[in-house]
């Protein structure tokens, strides 16, 4: 018979909109979690699918050896699409020209991920392909046809074999963002390798194995793999530290997680309170059902019922709502990018339901049981069981919740406490505040009946339940706050690191001499260009006296013949400079003491090789140039910036090396289209120096950042409009609070004017103190995440400490006065009424 | 139980009770004992915070005495915890209250039909439905307490309290919401009712005059039971 009268009360309670708040709250925590999940996860694909591109696979392998046969076996039984690589220096002869060329030998699925673009001549147009160059044909970047002076359709030599120049090689999707060897790139077939004689036992050449698939099967292969990795061969994935965009992929993901974690946090927010609002609306009706004889039971069952009821509608609709708005969000952000988003998992429905519940349930226990426990004699004594509206326990099992939900979103501790721990601080700062100024208004002395005493007699008087409002729209402030901030500083510092005036070309091998002809030409074509750095070979040959490959095998706790990892045993480029590169950050020791004009030779070392060197300060390090040994001694250690598309080194030297060894120059221009003939001649007339064309990578840098620029507006929009919801909520719940004092005060005779100016008055208040407490809250919390997180350097943003409290107090008061004047319009017998 | 106390369908016996204040206990009631026969109707008046809607809730059920004991239809409250004095309401007692206390969101038929429902009885429509026409709202069978007007959600109120035909109806201040003509139209229909169904009716009431439609009134003054007098409907009954 209950479940009769209870489907009767729920469709009765749902039409006349008592469910609706806790509907609107479910519902918005699912859609939230559904549209930011899928989103993420969608766009996060799209990203690893395009980033993929840059290491021409999804994973690698690197190695100085030979692998064995084995490991591609196995990926092919693990479902993993396999490429096989070989890197080696090798003479090229043509026409009595002899070039030493970097060649890259390749199996025919090679790449797995993007693709390979050639010209068919030197003065055709570039298009992709999908796979390298057939047996016994090879393809030259533009450098070597010049070099070489060979056209498309003659033969090269290389090493002990000959081949027909097929193509003009133009990019490869994981060439090097710069290489002293990058304009002498050779593009062969893997089949090939033995007809070059080329790779003789102790030859120097590095070893690749490419890998495609999904995560599964990669991380499948991995756990296969890393028990028996040796410590000389590497495994790589996009995201590693070091690939020029795994940093900003990384931050972005963070960001995507966290806008997810807000949008938790507010629907979280709107939930806790909604279901305490509902359940304190239903004490009448308890009561009212005991004293006629309803037993507990029976009123348990009967809430049970609704609240499943209430769960179920709301998340079926959360996921509806959701899933159009994330195919609405995804379908134009493809087609402003102009690719398909892979469609997501699981996941998201799984996520966001599992979540829906775990709301729905967690934030109405406690209210539910509060409920139950009314007494029957409330329907005599109508304030009893009022005193349970604020619970310790409800405020408790809620922050619990919410933690525990940031947590299980996240799968981050760190993260988690830092929102949290911030969260926690507003509550208290708000709380205090709140007591401190609702007790100090009153004696402001302001004039009985006028609008602003109103306000703050209104604000006093309801102290405790200020006290809660204030927290909620200052957390709904703080969270938006934030995630705007965060979002314009991580799209500033990648704009910062790819800046339209970029340098697009780098121009290598410049000769001495040639330096002040090509200066003078830049000027005349007015080219834009950086400096000319003095570069440099050198191979690390020996620390404090002990022979470098004894010490890095030593490191790795190797046999001491087995060589070293392949960033460590390559030559690395060397220079020479007065001052820290832009980018570059001392991480220990300092730069050049006297400007590095002394006696001894001075080094600062890329801080990845500290680690792996095992490097200190005050180390004397012997590097061999030109088998010449110079000793120099390592006074700094520097965090490079990887992914600034700018000539980075692993080694800068004191500039008193200048004149001990022999060097060739090197600079950057951003060059136009207009500018080709111009340089087609200057490489005519000095044949030995290369350029280097970054364009393609810059673009595909900037489109990646663009990408995730605009999925991260978009996320936020959505936490943004989520955050507004709980906004709009909160006022609506606290204007529904204060309903019966409107009501007196028409009946009374008061003015619209004035109720409405007191509200607004209010709100303003309100809204204003919750906005300046989180944007200072917010600000800290940044400062925290952007260094913890986002490796950003943290700053503070004065601007928000008047943005929070200018556009709360705006927002709050402007939704408060429409809703007021809104039922100001109905009549005061209607209003009575309503009030029942 | 002699023979007298079984005619008594409300019997009170040192029925005192204290609740505990920042500034100490503080007595409410002290020392009531009176009795109430089976379909008589008994006034309990007194002023302003006197303690005689604390009586009425201790007789009700609704709140525990601190001491003494009150019998409703031979059960002794005290030895019945929460749920068993639900179910004694559900079987015995009805209730009319100074607020009405309908829920808002059921028409004025599913209010009257509530505690049949909650009670599990199936057929308590049709009796809903005479209980209305009774009270004279047969046209407004589908209407929101919202849509009514005081005198007529008391009147939903009143045929609520009659449903399943209950022994003992406690009445708090029926008419003190009303203006005197819709006052009058209430209390008429109640004791009309009343009659009707035989039940035994215990009003709460400030005012005099309804006092006296009771047959007898228990005066209570500063928690004490000061005296028991007849009313105007003492030869009625």
């Amino acid at each position: 018979m209950w479940v009769k009268l209870a489907f009767k009360l729920f469709s009765r309670e749902f039409r006349r909109g008592e469910l609706t708040i806790i509907f609107a709250a479910i519902a918005l925590a699912v859609l939230t979690v559904f549209s930011l999940s899928a989103i993420t996860e969608r766009i996060s694909l799209n990203i690893a699918h395009k980033s993929s591109d840059f290491i021409a696979s999804d994973r690698r392998l690197s190695s100085n050896h030979a692998f064995e046969p084995q490991l591609l076996k196995q990926a092919s039984q693990f479902g993993l699409a396999t490429a096989q690589m070989l890197y080696f220096d090798s003479m090229l002869f043509a026409n009595d020209e002899l070039v030493l060329g970097s060649v890259k030998a390749t199996t025919a699925a090679y790449p797995l991920r993007g693709k390979i673009t050639i010209k068919d001549n030197l003065t055709s147009k570039a298009y992709e392909v999908e796979t390298g160059p057939k047996a016994g044909s090879v393809w030259l970047s533009e450098g070597l046809f010049y070099t070489l002076k060979v056209n498309v359709g003659d033969k090269v030599e290389l090493g002990a074999g000959k081949f027909n120049v097929t193509k003009v090689l133009v990019k490869e999707p994981d060439a090097p963002f710069f290489s002293l060897s990058g304009n002498k790139r050779v593009l062969l077939n893997y089949a090939d390798i033995e007809t070059t004689q080329a790779v003789q036992p102790g030859s120097r050449v590095f070893h690749r194995l490419l890998f495609a698939g999904n995560e599964q099967e990669l991380s499948d292969y991995y756990a296969w793999l890393k028990p028996q990795l040796k410590s000389n061969q590497n495994w790589q994935g996009l995201k590693d530290r070091q690939s020029p965009l795994g940093n900003n992929l990384d931050r972005a993901e963070r960001f995507l997680l966290l806008a997810g974690l807000f949008g938790i946090m507010l629907a979280a927010v709107a939930m806790a309170v909604s279901a305490k609002r509902y359940c304190e609306r239903q004490y009448d009706p308890v009561a009212m059902m005991k004293t006629l004889g309803g037993s507990r039971k029976v009123i348990r069952n009967i809430f049970l019922l609704h609240l499943s009821l209430v769960t179920t509608f709301s998340i079926v609709a959360g996921l509806a709502l959701g899933f159009v708005l994330q195919t609405i969000g995804a379908d134009y952000l493809a087609t402003f990018m102009g690719t398909e988003l892979p469609q997501a998992g699981v996941r998201p429905w799984l996520l966001s339901a599992f979540i829906g519940l775990v709301c729905a349930l967690m934030f109405s226990l406690k209210p539910l049981l509060d409920l139950f426990d009314i007494p029957p004699l409330r329907v005599l004594r109508r304030n009893l069981g009022d005193t349970l509206a604020i619970s310790r326990i409800h405020i408790g099992l809620s922050m619990l919740t919410i933690f525990v939900l940031m947590w299980l979103f996240s799968g981050e501790i760190v993260t988690t406490l830092i929102l949290f721990a911030s969260t926690l601080v507003v509550i208290a700062v708000l709380f205090a505040l709140s007591r401190l100024l609702f007790a100090a208004g009153r004696k402001l002395g302001l004039s009985p009946g006028s609008s602003w005493s109103l306000a703050l007699a209104t604000l006093q008087k309801r102290a405790n339940a200020n006290a809660i409002q204030l927290i909620s729209f200052a957390l709904a402030i703080k969270l938006m706050l934030f995630l705007v901030v965060l979002k314009n500083d991580i799209i500033s510092d990648w704009q910062m690191q790819v800046p339209a005036d970029a340098p697009n070309m780098f121009i290598i091998n410049i000769a001495k001499e040639e330096v002040t002809p090509i200066k003078k030409f830049f000027k005349d074509n007015n080219i834009a260009h950086e400096d000319f750095y003095p570069v440099f070979s050198g191979r690390v040959d020996a620390v404090n006296g002990e022979e470098f490959a004894r010490r890095v095998s030593k490191q790795e706790g190797e046999e001491k013949d087995e060589n070293a990892r392949e960033g460590v045993s390559r030559e690395p480029n060397l220079t020479w400079l007065t001052s820290l590169p832009e980018g570059n950050e001392i991480t220990e020791g300092e730069w050049f003491s006297d400007g590095g004009t002394g006696d001894d030779i001075e080094v600062s070392v890329f801080d990845g090789w500290q680690e792996t060197l095992g490097l200190k300060i005050g180390d004397i390090i012997t590097l061999l140039v030109n088998e010449q040994p110079i000793d120099a001694k390592v006074t700094s250690f520097r965090k490079v910036d990887w992914g600034s598309l700018k000539p980075n080194f692993v080694m800068i030297l004191s500039p008193n090396m200048a004149g001990k060894v022999p060097v060739t120059y090197f600079s950057a221009a951003k060059l136009h289209d207009r500018d080709t003939k111009g340089i087609s001649q200057l490489l005519q007339r000095y044949p030995t120096i290369s350029m280097i064309d970054i364009k393609a990578q810059i673009e595909q840098a900037q489109s990646i950042i663009a990408q995730v620029s605009l999925a991260i507006g978009f996320v936020l929009s959505i936490v943004l409009v989520s955050g507004a919801l709980v906004l709009v909520s909160q006022v609506q719940a606290s204007l529904a609070e204060r309903m019966q004092e409107v009501v007196i005060l028409r009946t009374l005779g008061a003015k619209g004017r004035l109720i409405k100016l007191a509200t607004l008055y209010e709100f303003m208040l309100l809204g204003g103190i919750a906005g300046l407490v989180a944007a200072i809250v917010s600000d800290v919390a940044l400062l925290v995440i952007q260094q913890q997180l986002f490796d950003i350097a943290g700053r503070l943003h004065p601007y928000i400490w008047l943005l929070g409290p200018v556009s709360g107090a705006l927002f709050v008061s402007s939704i408060g006065y429409f809703m007021v004047a809104n039922t100001m319009r109905q009549n005061t017998q209607g209003l009575l009424r309503k009030l029942g | 139980m002699s023979v007298l106390s079984q005619l008594n369908v409300i019997q009170v016996s040192g029925l005192t009770q204290r609740v505990n204040t920042l500034e100490g206990s503080l007595t409410i009631l002290s020392d009531i004992n009176f009795s109430v026969k089976s379909g008589e109707s008994v006034a309990i008046v007194g002023a302003s915070g006197s303690g005689k809607s604390t009586l009425l809730s201790l007789l009700a059920g609704l709140d525990v005495a601190s001491q003494g004991e009150v019998h409703l239809d031979g059960d002794a409250l005290s030895t019945l915890d929460e749920e068993a004095r639900a179910q004694l309401r559900a079987e015995k007692i009805g209730f009319v209250f100074q607020s009405f206390m309908l829920v808002q969101s059921l028409t004025a038929l599913e209010n009257v039909m509530l505690p049949a429902e909650l009670a599990g009885d199936h057929d308590a429509k049709a009796q809903a439905v005479e209980l209305l026409d009774k009270v004279g709202l047969s046209h407004r069978l589908g209407h929101y307490p919202s849509q009514l007007s005081g005198g007529e959600q008391q009147r939903v109120a009143i045929a609520r309290a009659f449903i399943g035909s209950p022994k003992i109806l406690f009445a708090d201040e029926p008419s003190a919401n009303l203006d005197s003509k819709n006052g009058h139209l209430i209390e008429t229909l109640l004791f009309d009712l009343n009659k009707q169904n035989g039940t035994t009716l215990v009003l709460v009431t400030h005012d005099e005059q309804l006092a006296k439609k009771c047959q007898r009134i228990i005066h209570i003054e500063g928690g004490q039971l000061e005296k028991i007098s007849e009313g105007g409907a003492a030869n009625v009954g």
